[in-house]
């Protein structure tokens, strides 16, 4: 009865009232929304459907038998598939209901007028509901007030700093064009200066050709000892590497070997133009090293075989039911033996920016903001010191470092760049007036200057071209319309769950950690679902089925944080980042206006309970 | 997932191998195989045996079968072999051939219990006499002659020894064996002292402790021009020729439980199950049977047109006849000849060996939701609400391995399923039931309570030394309990009563998977031939009824815990002769491709004609990704089979049928309310499986046995005598050619339009829908409400789609329970038949029902029907009702219309009837 009153209220006048004493047709007006109301205050005796398939009587109005495919002849009746039921909920929000729910047996709308024909009693529980609901919207819409207020900061700060990368774009442009000519100038010098060199130095070579063969077998000598010697210490490196590979897990091996490698091609850079001596050391040592890989992989191509082909013969019981469970799980085997020659694989197929980059990650995990967000903080740099006492090793190094680009120059160069810029021009300038080209035997004093100031000067450029690099990459990125997401460049969120550690590195890339060992989850792609969501797409790949991904869906909080993550699919996974980046006023006018709805219903409902 | 950079090497590694990865290499090949290999090596009239000491006693027809000639050296190990031919009721001839026991065997054969069914028993005819005769063109030799039944003899030819069953009319001969001369009988010796009875494969050594014991033998079935049956292959349902002139696959079928990884879509290897039950089918338009009780490796050959030329025997040629040859490791002789003659006889008389199938419970008809794995409380309530934002019915949602503690079957995972009674209780709120899953591995861990009860009563398989058997599956190292035992099976049961499945609900459901059993260290990825089971029984001897035995206990432990009024649900891989009366079957580990789909059809027509009807294949494919559209045919097909159920593993992408955009999502939902609409017809057709063993899913010559036409088909199937469903099989196809059998005409189910029955219809393919028709002259009773699930459409109305035959007349049946327990059996249904004619629809009592419902028929459609007439006159209470044009049905984009009597308001349970004025 209190359901029927309900509708009444809201139901004016529509056709048919006359007849509503009868039991049937006190459904009669069930399910209508209000938007719906005068569609059927119809005059004539017969009312359209609105896919216009078919008409239909009053009497066939909600009389339970569907006329109408689109389902308007029943709105309040599980007859037509199609149909959708309105509950008013009132003190709630109200709902449409597949006409599926109707007279189904279970409860949908908290007013219960799903529920009519005496199958179950569904009790009222709009108010408490409606309460629960608005304590929730109110929470929310503080939330999204306050989010918002700290995203017009953020939005402000953006527009600031890309103001300012892009006038210290401009002029690290300046600059590059008046050091490249300067460069060019004491490059022409040097190699000058080289020619005269190379002549005075082919005249002694023929002098001391004579000395030299003299001298040559004592220092073959002296060679093949030190060679022993790093052979003996490779073994042992080798042997406590391999201690470390049964420890640990098979993804330890693999950042082992990327160590020892990179350290070889450390050595080998190192040694370019040393002397023939320790150049054999390093061609040795890679030997040995590759040696070594080679040395497994046969050996377990070997067990594969046995196992894929020749089943059984030779690997335990154990094992054998461990990889043919495989097949089905596409888990590893845990067989120490075969992880070690993936391991090796990788290492082969990896591509070198990969292993660098994930070097990198390493090395710049201390520096890693996870989101608390300031925005000078990610800004770390090398500062003038090191700029003074560059040197060129110490360069290679840092920039392989550094992921968050800014190795830099950046103030540095911007502030009183004029002045450096100009004092080091006056030195050369002064160098080059100084040096007398056509003095033989050559100044070597003077010769040291041309090329110091060389080497410097055009370590300085590409310092310079290398921040412009990137600069300019970080700025063609899509920071939102309203460049909300800048903040987010160059930071890693970060959230632990059970065993792993997801890192997501916005412009970047998504990473699962586990110990000390990283997957990645997918390189930046893109934003999707107008901004609302982040794409990290062709992550490593899964045994047997897709490579990684990962959709970062971006929430409404006051901080930036993870609060989810999920693998839905296999490697297919899917975050939650809070941000007050997408807390937007159209939204927040939306949420008011809906709790206004909520408000402006919620007396008169009480009143009637 | 947790698969870290190794995983990604290993695909390195193994790309190459996920494409093909059958390994035809780990199963043996029939000359891998020494028994079959001898046997495929014998040659026609190679058995000497005669039939000696004929006579009737105990009832049966009995003989000795001895050597010819006894002085032949070669021969002196054999001994007589106990032949006896009984007889029971509609036509069914059981013949034994077997070691004789009186004269010390070193072991008893096994011989497989349990499978036949105890009122099998009850309907043995005693035989009095018999007579003897002398058959023209037998070389003057004897015959002993008995009764089989009305119109039918069994026939004993004494010299050389030969059995076969006849039609009296004219002795046409129906099935026989022996008539090839290919019988022997590899009788257990002691071992000489130079010889070797180790069989090896793939580092694996079968001790063969007793030495070779197989036999084989030839079958010929008469009038026969195709062979179906033997489940289970992934192959055609009309059996191709295995040897012979013109094959060049030379493998037989095979029979042998094994878990396949990512099996062919065309292969005559042994999967999961194993039914050794063959029908034959003809021009005549009969059928006949023959089924050998046998659960050890079987090879089967069917042999080509003329791969006896050689041979020089004449048979008797007025017929065209299909010769077959049967192989088996071990066991004896213990077959049925099933003399038809209509193909729904055969089937009939096989299940009254092999009893009946079980009437499933009703929700368990609607659409199961499976995935390996959802993972968590939240993943499942995810799901479970994405169907009703989708508004997609659906019944089961399905738990597999995952859901353990460390694949501790009867346990859950704490951290991912912390309150398991909650979850199945929230789902119950909607009707819909949960299915777990409950594998025979048990993990060997002394803390699992299973394990150390198992370990400490002895009930697991014991290996060739007598410890017990140590496999490797899921859990790691596992035992397997010995199903062969009662006493262990009735333990098993209870381990399913709501106190010791701690965390089980009644809604909760069984599933069984991998009780081949499969064993991932084992000789083909199965359990060593030589362990033990109860009684010394040899593994090898009872193979492939582990499962069936398994599955039987775990359908039990269901039934006690309902204290016998819930039906049982559960799903098994494995099969055997019989499984039918436990559960539902599907056919294992398909992939998604298109030829999977195509060979999910002769796939579950095979299982139906062998008695297995509730089956179905993984929807979707179980391997890989399916193509939006592959998975939306797949959808469309499977709707229809008697078994639904969408599964994947867990390396692919999720595809649950709202993940492919909003048309996609359309055509899958409409797919499965399709399946919903017609679930009053699909409960009717288990019962009536239940009552006759007559499938659910059937070939078109089971309703039209005439129609050549119609007997290799196997892309198209009957549902019921009324439904004809052809799927589609390739991408994008544009036109479909469809065959309709028989007189009379079809009609669309999505446009209504009549189509000639006897020819091929080039048809233009929709994406809505794949081709399907009712039959003319037939009445499919239908729901038309959408619901949840299956549960909240009890009280919902019905539709009668009456579609008319040329002389303007249709039938059709409805039957009704509670959909649950079991008192349909003492008369709590509903069964009405519906006849139209002359204008007239009535509705009367099919048996004495006592059984209520407040349902109502709603809609009366019907097609054929000349429009014109407004009214119909509803009796009793002489109420009118309109008639008018009215949907078809709902759903799709076609409003295809056809004439409908609205609202005639009659009760389903009550007798009536409706004149059209």
């Amino acid at each position: 009865m209190r359901v029927y009153s309900i509708f009444i209220l809201f139901f004016i006048d529509s056709f048919l009232p006359s007849s509503s004493s009868s039991s049937s047709s006190k459904h009669h007006f069930l399910g209508i929304s209000p938007q719906d109301e005068n569609y059927y205050k119809s005059s004539s005796d017969t009312i359209s459907c609105k896919d216009g398939s078919n008409k239909f009587s009053k009497s066939q109005f909600n009389d339970d038998f569907c006329d109408c495919l689109d389902g308007t002849d029943e709105p309040g009746t599980s007859a037509c598939p199609t149909a959708k039921f309105y509950c008013k909920n009132a003190g709630h929000i109200p709902q449409f209901l597949f006409s599926s729910r109707v007279n189904d047996g279970i409860c949908d709308c908290c007013d219960g007028s799903d529920e009519y024909d005496g199958q179950v009693k569904c009790p009222n529980t709009c108010w408490e509901a409606g309460k629960v609901a608005r304590d929730r919207l109110i929470k929310k819409i503080a939330t999204y007030k306050e989010g918002a207020a700290l995203r017009k900061l953020e939005v402000e700060k953006a527009k600031v700093a890309i103001a300012k990368e892009e006038a210290e774009l401009t002029l690290l442009k300046n600059e590059e064009k008046v050091l490249k000519v300067h460069v060019g100038e004491l490059k022409e010098h040097k190699e000058l200066i080289e020619k005269e060199e190379e002549k005075v130095r082919l005249q002694k070579e023929k002098e001391e050709k004579g000395k030299r063969e003299a001298e040559e077998d004592l220092r073959e000598k002296g060679k093949a000892d030190k060679e022993g010697k790093v052979e003996h210490e490779k073994v042992e490196e080798e042997a406590s590497t391999e201690n470390q590979l049964t420890e640990s897990s098979h993804d330890d091996i693999i950042g082992n070997v990327e160590d020892s490698s990179s350290k070889e091609h450390a050595l080998e850079n190192t040694h370019e133009s040393a002397s023939p001596t320790t150049e054999d050391v390093s061609s040795v040592a890679t030997e040995i090293a590759d040696d070594a890989g080679s040395k497994i992989s046969p050996d377990v191509d070997k067990k594969e075989n046995e196992v894929l082909s020749d089943i059984s013969e030779g690997i335990s019981r154990e094992e054998l039911g461990r990889i043919v469970a495989s097949r089905w799980t596409g888990e590893s085997t845990k067989n120490q033996g075969s992880n070690k020659d993936h391991a090796d694989d990788s290492h082969e197929e990896t591509p070198k920016d990969t292993h660098d980059e994930q070097y990198d990650h390493h090395a710049t995990d201390t520096v890693v903001d996870t989101g608390k967000d300031d925005n000078e903080k990610y800004d770390y740099e090398i500062d003038d010191e090191q700029d003074e006492s560059y040197e060129e090793e110490s360069h290679d190094d840092m920039s392989s470092y550094n992921y968050d680009d800014e190795p830099d120059l950046s103030d540095t160069t911007s502030s009183y760049n004029s002045s450096w810029l100009e004092k080091i021009q006056q030195k050369a300038r002064n160098i080059l007036k100084a040096f007398n080209l056509f003095q033989t035997p050559v100044n070597l004093t003077e010769a040291a200057t041309v090329r110091k100031e060389y080497v410097d000067s055009s370590t300085k450029l590409s310092k310079i071209q290398s921040r412009i690099s990137k600069l300019k990459e970080k700025l063609k990125h899509d920071f939102g319309p309203e460049k909300e997401f800048y903040a987010f460049y160059g930071h890693c969120f970060e959230t632990n769950q059970t065993k792993y550690v997801y890192k997501v590195c916005p412009y970047k890339q998504a990473s699962q950690e586990e110990g000390y060992t990283s997957t990645s989850l997918g390189n930046w792609d893109k934003f999707e679902d107008s901004y609302r969501m982040m794409v990290f797409s062709n992550g490593e790949n899964c045994w047997n089925g897709p490579d990684r991904s990962m959709k970062v869906k971006l929430r409404c909080g006051l901080k930036n944080e993870i609060t989810d993550v999920d693998e839905p699919s296999r490697c297919e996974y899917v975050a939650v980042l809070s941000t007050p980046a997408v807390c937007l006023e159209d939204k927040l006018k939306e949420l008011q206006h809906k709790l206004d709805l909520m408000n402006k219903e919620q007396p008169r409902e009480h009143d009637e309970l | 997932m947790k698969m870290k950079q190794v995983a990604f090497l290993f695909l390195i590694f193994l790309a190459s191998q996920t494409v093909h990865s059958w390994k035809k290499d780990e199963f043996r090949a029939c000359d891998q195989t020494p028994f079959c290999k001898r046997a495929r090596f014998r040659k026609p009239g190679a058995c000497t045996l005669i039939a000696h000491d004929v006579s009737i006693s105990d009832g049966d027809l009995t003989a000795k079968l001895i050597p010819k000639a006894p002085h032949d050296q070669d021969q002196d190990q054999i001994k007589p072999l106990t032949l006896s031919v009984s007889v029971y009721q509609d036509g069914i001839m059981r013949l034994k051939i077997d070691e004789d026991p009186s004269l010390d065997p070193p072991k008893k054969r096994f011989q497989v219990a349990d499978v036949v069914v105890s009122e099998f028993e009850t309907k043995k005819l005693w035989l009095q006499s018999a007579s003897a005769e002398k058959i023209n063109g037998d070389d003057g030799g004897l015959s002993s002659v008995v009764y089989l039944s009305d119109g039918y003899e069994a026939v004993l030819r004494h010299d050389p020894f030969e059995v076969y069953v006849r039609e009296k009319a004219g002795n046409r001969r129906v099935v026989s064996l022996n008539s090839h001369g290919l019988f022997d009988f590899e009788q257990l010796r002691v071992k000489k002292e130079d010889e070797d009875w180790e069989e090896r494969f793939r580092g694996h050594t079968d001790t063969r402790p007793y030495g070779p014991q197989s036999i084989s033998f030839d079958v010929s079935f008469y009038g026969s021009d195709f062979v179906y049956g033997i489940p289970e292959h992934a192959s055609s349902f009309a059996l191709k020729p295995t040897r012979g002139p013109g094959v060049e696959e030379s493998e037989p079928f095979r029979l042998f439980n094994l878990d396949v990884f990512e099996y062919l879509h065309e292969s005559p290897f042994g999967i999961y199950g194993s039914i050794p039950f063959m029908v034959s089918h003809g021009k005549s338009g009969q059928s006949s049977g023959f089924f050998w009780l046998n659960a050890a490796e079987m090879q089967i050959d069917v042999l080509a047109k003329g791969w006896d030329a050689e041979g020089g025997i004449l048979m008797p040629t007025e017929q065209s006849r299909i010769d077959t040859f049967w192989m088996s490791e071990a066991g004896i002789v213990d077959t049925f000849f099933f003399v038809g003659p209509g193909p729904k006889d055969v089937v009939k008389q096989y299940v009254s060996v092999t009893g009946l199938p079980a009437m499933p419970q009703l929700f368990s008809t609607g659409y199961h939701q499976c995935r390996w794995n959802y993972r968590d409380e939240e993943d499942v309530e995810n799901v479970d609400s994405k169907f009703d934002e989708h508004d997609i019915p659906y019944d089961v949602l399905w738990l597999d391995i995952e859901h353990t503690d460390g694949k501790r079957y009867f346990t859950w995972d704490k951290m991912l399923f912390p309150h398991p009674e909650e979850m199945q209780r929230k789902l119950a709120a909607k009707g819909r039931h949960m299915v777990t899953i409950v594998d025979p591995h048990i993990k060997r861990d002394e803390s699992f309570h299973l394990h150390k009860d198992a370990s400490q009563r002895g009930y697991y398989v014991k290996d060739a030394t007598g410890k017990d058997y140590d496999g490797w599956c899921w859990p790691g190292s596992s035992s397997y309990p010995d199903m062969l035992n009662p006493e262990i099976r009735s333990w098993w049961a209870e381990k399913f009563s709501y106190d010791n499945y701690v965390g089980s609900t009644p809604s909760l459901y069984i599933w069984n998977d991998m009780n081949e059993p499969s064993v991932f260290n084992g000789p083909e990825v199965t359990m060593p031939r030589d362990a033990l089971h109860l009684g010394g029984v040899e593994h090898r001897e009872l193979h492939n009824a582990y499962g069936y035995y398994f599955h039987m206990a775990t359908a039990e432990g269901l039934l006690k815990r309902g204290d016998g009024k819930d039906r049982p649900f559960v799903l098994s891989r494995a099969f055997f002769a019989g499984s039918q009366r436990y559960g539902a079957v599907w056919t294992g580990d398909n992939s998604a491709d298109w030829d999977h789909l195509r060979v999910s059809v002769p796939m579950v027509l095979t299982l139906g004609l062998t008695g297995m009807t509730f089956s179905g294949a993984d929807v979707g494919g179980f391997f890989g990704n399916p193509e939006p559209e592959l998975l939306v045919r797949w959808y469309q097909l499977g709707a229809y089979y008697p078994f639904f159920r969408g599964h994947a593993h867990h390396d692919t992408k999720r595809r649950e049928p709202w993940l492919f955009g909003e048309r996609n999502t359309a055509l899958m939902r409409d797919a499965i309310r399709i399946r919903y609409t017609l679930l009053p017809y699909f409960y009717t057709l288990f019962r009536e499986a239940n009552v006759s063993g007559v499938p659910v899913v059937r070939p078109l010559w089971m309703e039209f046995p005439s129609d050549e036409a119609a007997f290799s088909n196997d892309e198209a199937f009957m549902v019921g005598n009324s439904l004809l469903v052809q799927g589609i099989y390739t991408a994008r196809a544009k036109h479909v050619s469809v065959y309709l059998p028989g007189k009379e005409s079809w009609y669309d189910l999505r446009t209504g339009t009549a189509y000639k029955g006897g020819k091929v219809h080039k048809l233009e393919v929709s994406e809505e829908s794949i081709p399907a028709f009712q039959r003319a002259g037939t009445i499919v009773p239908r729901k038309d409400r959408l619901r949840r699930s299956s549960t909240q459409m009890v009280h919902d109305p019905y539709t009668l789609v009456i579609a008319l035959n040329s002389s303007q007349a249709a039938e059709g049946e409805l039957y009704v329970d509670d959909g649950k327990s079991y008192d349909f059996k003492h008369g709590a249904y509903i069964h009405r038949r519906f006849v139209f004619s002359n204008g007239h629809l009535t509705s009367s009592p099919v048996g004495n029902s006592r059984f209520s419902s407040d349902c109502i028929i709603e809609r009366v459609i019907l097609l054929g029907f000349t429009p014109g007439a407004k009214t119909a006159l509803v009796e009793p209470g002489n109420q009118k009702a309109e008639i008018e044009l009215g949907p078809l049905r709902f759903g799709g984009q076609h409003a295809a219309v056809a004439v409908t009597i609205r609202k005639p308001g009659v009760r389903v349970a009550e007798d009536w009837k409706i004149k059209i004025l």
